[in-house]
This record gives C-alpha cells, structure tokens and sequence, in this order.
C-alpha cells in the first residue's frame, strides 16, 4: 500500500449503473461503476469504444441521469439532487471541453469565453474583460474579437479552455480534447491541461482513445464493458487507495 | 445572454433574412388585405359619407344603401307629418348615362339633392359654387368624373363645359371631391327636380329621404316613429352603415375571398417563420445543448429563444408596415384602389405576427427543453 499523502477526493463513484433503452432494446452502459478521482490530478479514462466512457463522464458532469449509485462531487450529492439543483451545481462547478470545440461560430472569442460568467449573472462588462483576460492567459492575445473559423484548430481548443476555466469551477470535464489536433497541438494542450490540473483544489478528469496522451495522465481508469477494469499510475502500478 | 442570442440569430445571415422577410411578408399581405377589404366595404357606404344624415328614410324592403327603392314624391311629406321629425327632404339616386366627346358612354351615380335645402351636398366643394347647382341643367362632378368624362377631349373637363347626361346637356358648375362609389361610378350632383329631369321617367322617382329627430327625440325614437307611421324603413346613419356591411357579407363572396387571403398570409407566415426558425434551433442544437450542459436553464434557453423570434418579428413587422403605409399613400393620393387604414388593423396585425413569433418559438423552445446537455458529448 502506498505511504505517500493521498490528496482528498473531488468525484466519488459508487455502484453507478445507466441503462438506455427499455425491454429487449435495453443497453447497459454502466454496470455497477467505481470510480474516483482526486483533488489536483488529472485523471483519464480510457479505453475501447463503446465501453461506457463517455456516459460515466456525462453522469460525472451531471450531464445525465443515472439509474442507480452515488455519485459525490466535492462532498455535493448529485444522486440526491433535483433536477435543476444539479444544472445549478453544474454551472458553479464544471467546466467543459469538447472533441469538437463546441465553440459558437457567431460570436467572437470573448463573447465565447463569456458565456459561463453570464450564466452565472456576471454582467456583460465584467465577463468580457475577464474571458479577455483569459484568453491571454491561454496564449491568445489580440485574438479576442476573432470569430472561431478564423482561428486554427489547436487555438480553438485554447479558446475553449478558456471558456472551461473562466468561471473557476472545480471540475472540468474533457471529451477526446486531443481527436481533432495534430499530434504537436494536442501535445501542447495537454501541457496546458496538466497544468490546470495542478491547482490543488481541481480536479482534471479526461476521457480519450488516443494512446499518445496517456503518458500525461496522473492516473489512468481503464474501462472494459461498462466496468472499470484497472486504475494505475504512469507506472503501471496499481493504485490500491482506491 | 440575450444580446449574444441576438448575435447567434443576427450571424446566421440566411435564415435571418428568411425570418425577417417571411413575416415582412406576411404583414404585408395581412395588412394590405385588409386595408383594401376595409376600403372596398367603406366605398359600399360612399352613399352615407357623401351626403350625410342622421337619419335614412326608405322602402321597408331595402336592406343597404346601393339597393334602393323607388318611394312616392308624396312619402316625404308623410315623414314630415310624423311627430319626432325636425326636417324631411327628398333625395334621387340613380346609376345614368353620360356621353364622352368621343362617343362613350360611361355610368355616373346621379344625386338630387332637395331644391331648398341642398340638404346632402357634395362634402367638399373644390372649384364653382354650390347654389350654381340651381341654374338650368347645371350639375356638380367629383374629381372621378372630371377623369372618366373627360376622355376625348383636348383638355380636362372644367366648370363651364357641357356634357350630355342622357341626352339632354349637363353643364359643370362645380367640382367636388367625393368618397368613391363601390361600383366606381363618378358621382354628379344636381337639385331634385333638375336630377328626375335627367333621368328616365319612371312612376315613382324618389329614392329616398334624409331627415332629422325633433329635439328632444332620439334618432331611435325618431326612427321608431316614422317607421309607426309610415310604413317605410327608417335608419340611422349607423345602422344604415353596419346594415349595407353585414349585407356584402352575407351576399357577396368578397368577404370569403379577402378573408382566405388574409389567412393564407397567416399561415405563409406562420409557415416560413415557423419552418426557418425551427430550422435554425435544429441546426444549433449542439450549441444550445452545450449552453445546457454549462448550466443554462431551460427558462433561460426559452428567454434567448423568445428574445429571437420576437426580434425578427418586430422588425419583419415593420418592414410590412411600412411598405403598407407606402402603399396606402399611393392608393389614397391616386384615389384607388381602396384603401382604408384604420388603427385597429395594424393593431390586430402585430398581435397576429407576434403569435406567429411565438408559436414559431414554441417549436423550437419544445425541442430545447427535450434535449439532454448530454448530447454535446456525443460524436
């Protein structure tokens, strides 16, 4: 067992299952899923398509119902919450990136790094300046009144970085970030999450296929058939604090 | 958030300009419809605009103001010998023939108007004077029948010229202006006894008789009475008004006719509008589903949606306005065709874009509230 500090828990799973569908049509896509990750790593979970990975992210994300199980994220109680309890804790908590970006093609950078803080109230002055301020963060200067098609792929990724990070949630939540780069820009947007993730009171958890990824992982979930299979770090080493 | 839904609807170009042109549109056509319907019907009542009485006298049988029946000279002195009446006089009305230089002949509505009183004259004299009507032949044309009679001369007919009025010479003393009639006849002023001499001779010539209630009687009571003691159909302007309204309505397939256009520029609208608009939050599903997903409610989704449709709405509903109002001028200045613009049709017609606006959103705001935020992570 290991003696090092294990940080505290920021996504506790327990027994989580999902079905979709109903009678002979019914798909399990979650079959009893443990899982946590923890505060200041980032966390990926990888495997096959179709093992359940990106419905175990969507239940995380508060994104999707669940049918049975816990789920805690930051002490908060998803599995006990109302419907629109959730979509307030979502929008306070989580960040999002896409495979596909998800950035809106009408409005400039700013005005989509701005979108969280204006659902969270903040007025329109204040938003812009702090997704201004974000974007510079993110290697984007100037870029700012630029629409999304004028912008390169792995800036459009930046910009939707920004767009995760610019609320300061505690959770962000990232589908494939990497499938749609080049193997360079994906590198480079990893680097860019390892080190969002190294906030202390974050929690980074990454769902992908692609292999050339892993090695900036702090752990990895494997997942099989709807189940976690093995938790391991870089090592290969199990990690038994789960 | 609503200024950025206004930049996602103002981005996407196309389906914006489709929006804003399908409820140009149909404003047009709804107004438009209806400013003309409105027109056509008051010109079925340019009788009582053009002469203007509180209360009509005729046949018991007549039910409008364009389907008149002869009364006996006699009758009018039977209405005034009804307590209730203050005056009486008598009117001719009559479709006649006039020659044109070239040898045409077009209809005029000829009025003859009480020899005394000029009781139902022309509501505005433009050129001459109205007692000239009293000389020998004398008559006083609207604008219309400057226009219509004039064809084959070298010069517009003025006062002073002469034209033939069923044969016998007509000489202008006066021009008026004259709310058109429903069959688009000029109207030609002349006194009674001149008017009967004018036209054929019949038994009966009187048409009809305007009156007014004695003081202290209402014009129902007035109406009444006569009605008691004559026999004949007494009016008042309004009743007589709504009564020639009701009965193109009831006998003619114009009502159904504008009617049906006026809905068809309801559901054009409502089908573009409807079809443009749930397009356009189809195809931006998966950025209303990530908005979802980031925390925004559906009441929020449904607010950016409404501050939308209405947007287009309102503008689509001006642009139509205004090129009814531009069309409205022209039909006023020309004279035709008819056009009536009263406050409650553009009234009624922004009530009916703006539910256009909101059933097109009410689409659209259904397919958001279904939607899982969960669909953004979907490949």
């Amino acid at each position: 067992m290991s003696t090092t500090t294990v940080a505290p828990l920021a996504v506790h799973v327990r027994a989580v299952t999902k079905t979709f569908g109903q009678g002979e049509a019914a798909v399990p896509a979650l079959k009893g899923v443990d899982f946590n990750a923890r505060q200041g790593e980032l966390l990926m979970i990888v495997g096959p398509s179709g093992c359940g990975k990106t419905t175990l992210l969507s239940v995380i994300a508060g994104t999707l119902n669940f049918d049975g199980g816990e789920i805690e994220v930051f002490g908060s109680s998803l599995h006990a919450m109302k419907p629109r309890h959730v979509t307030e804790f979502r929008k306070r908590n989580v960040g999002f990136i896409f495979q596909q970006f998800n950035l809106i093609p009408t409005l400039t950078c700013i005005e989509n790094v701005s979108v969280p803080l204006l659902i969270n109230g903040a007025s329109r002055r204040v938003a812009e300046q702090k997704a201004e301020a974000m974007l510079d963060q993110m290697g984007l200067p100037g870029r700012g009144h630029d629409r999304p098609a004028n912008l390169s792929g792995g800036q459009q990724q930046r910009v939707a970085i920004a767009r995760a990070l610019v609320h300061e949630p505690r959770l962000i939540i990232c589908d494939e970030p990497t499938s749609a780069l080049d193997k360079d820009t994906g590198s480079h947007i990893m680097d860019l999450l390892r080190d969002v993730a190294r906030h202390p009171d974050r929690s980074v958890i990454v769902v992908t296929h692609d292999n050339r990824i892993f090695k900036y992982a702090d752990r990895l979930t494997e997942m099989e058939d709807g189940r976690v299979q093995r938790v391991h770090d870089q090592a290969g080493n199990p990690d038994f604090s789960e | 958030m609503y200024h950025l839904a206004l930049k996602m609807l103002l981005g996407d170009r196309a389906k914006y300009l489709m929006l804003v042109g399908g409820l140009t549109f149909a404003t047009m056509l709804m107004t438009q419809q209806c400013g003309v319907f409105f027109g056509l019907l008051k010109w079925t009542t340019s009788h009582l605009s053009n002469m203007r009485a509180k209360l009509w006298v005729v046949d018991r049988k007549v039910e409008q103001a364009n389907e008149l029946k002869a009364l006996r000279d006699t009758d009018v002195n039977r209405v005034r010998s009804v307590a209730g009446v203050a005056w009486a006089v008598p009117v001719y009305v009559g479709v006649q023939s006039a020659k044109l230089a070239d040898g045409n002949f077009k209809p005029v509505m000829l009025v003859g108007l009480d020899n005394a009183t000029l009781i139902g004259q022309p509501p505005l004299l433009l050129r001459g004077r109205l007692e000239a009507i009293r000389l020998p032949n004398s008559v006083i044309v609207d604008e219309l029948a400057v226009r219509r009679l004039s064809a084959g001369r070298a010069k517009p007919l003025d006062l002073g010229d002469t034209f033939e009025l069923n044969d016998r010479e007509a000489r202008i003393v006066g021009i008026c202006r004259a709310d058109k009639h429903f069959f688009g006849y000029p109207y030609v002023y002349s006194t009674y006894t001149q008017a009967v001499q004018f036209a054929p001779r019949q038994r009966k010539m009187l048409s009809l008789i305007l009156a007014e209630p004695a003081p202290g009687y209402s014009l129902a009571s007035a109406a009444a009475a006569i009605e008691a003691g004559t026999g004949m159909k007494a009016y008042a302007e309004e009743e007589l008004f709504w009564s020639t309204i009701w009965w193109y309505f009831r006998n003619t397939g114009i009502p159904v006719a504008f009617i049906s256009t006026i809905l068809l520029g309801f559901i054009v609208g409502m089908v573009i509008s409807g079809q443009t608009f749930y397009a356009f939050v189809h195809e931006n599903l998966r950025h209303l589903g990530a908005l979802k997903a980031m925390g925004a409610s559906n009441g929020l989704l449904t607010c950016m949606l409404l501050v939308q449709a209405f947007t287009v709405g309102f503008i689509g509903y001006g642009m139509g306005a205004l090129l009814v109002v531009g069309f409205g001028r022209t039909a006023v200045t020309r004279g035709e065709p008819p056009f009536m613009f009263p406050w409650q049709l553009p009234a009624a017609t922004f009530a009916l874009v703006m539910s256009i606006c909101m059933l097109s959103a009410l689409m659209g705001i259904r397919k958001v509230w279904k939607i899982e935020p969960a669909i953004v992570f979907r490949g």
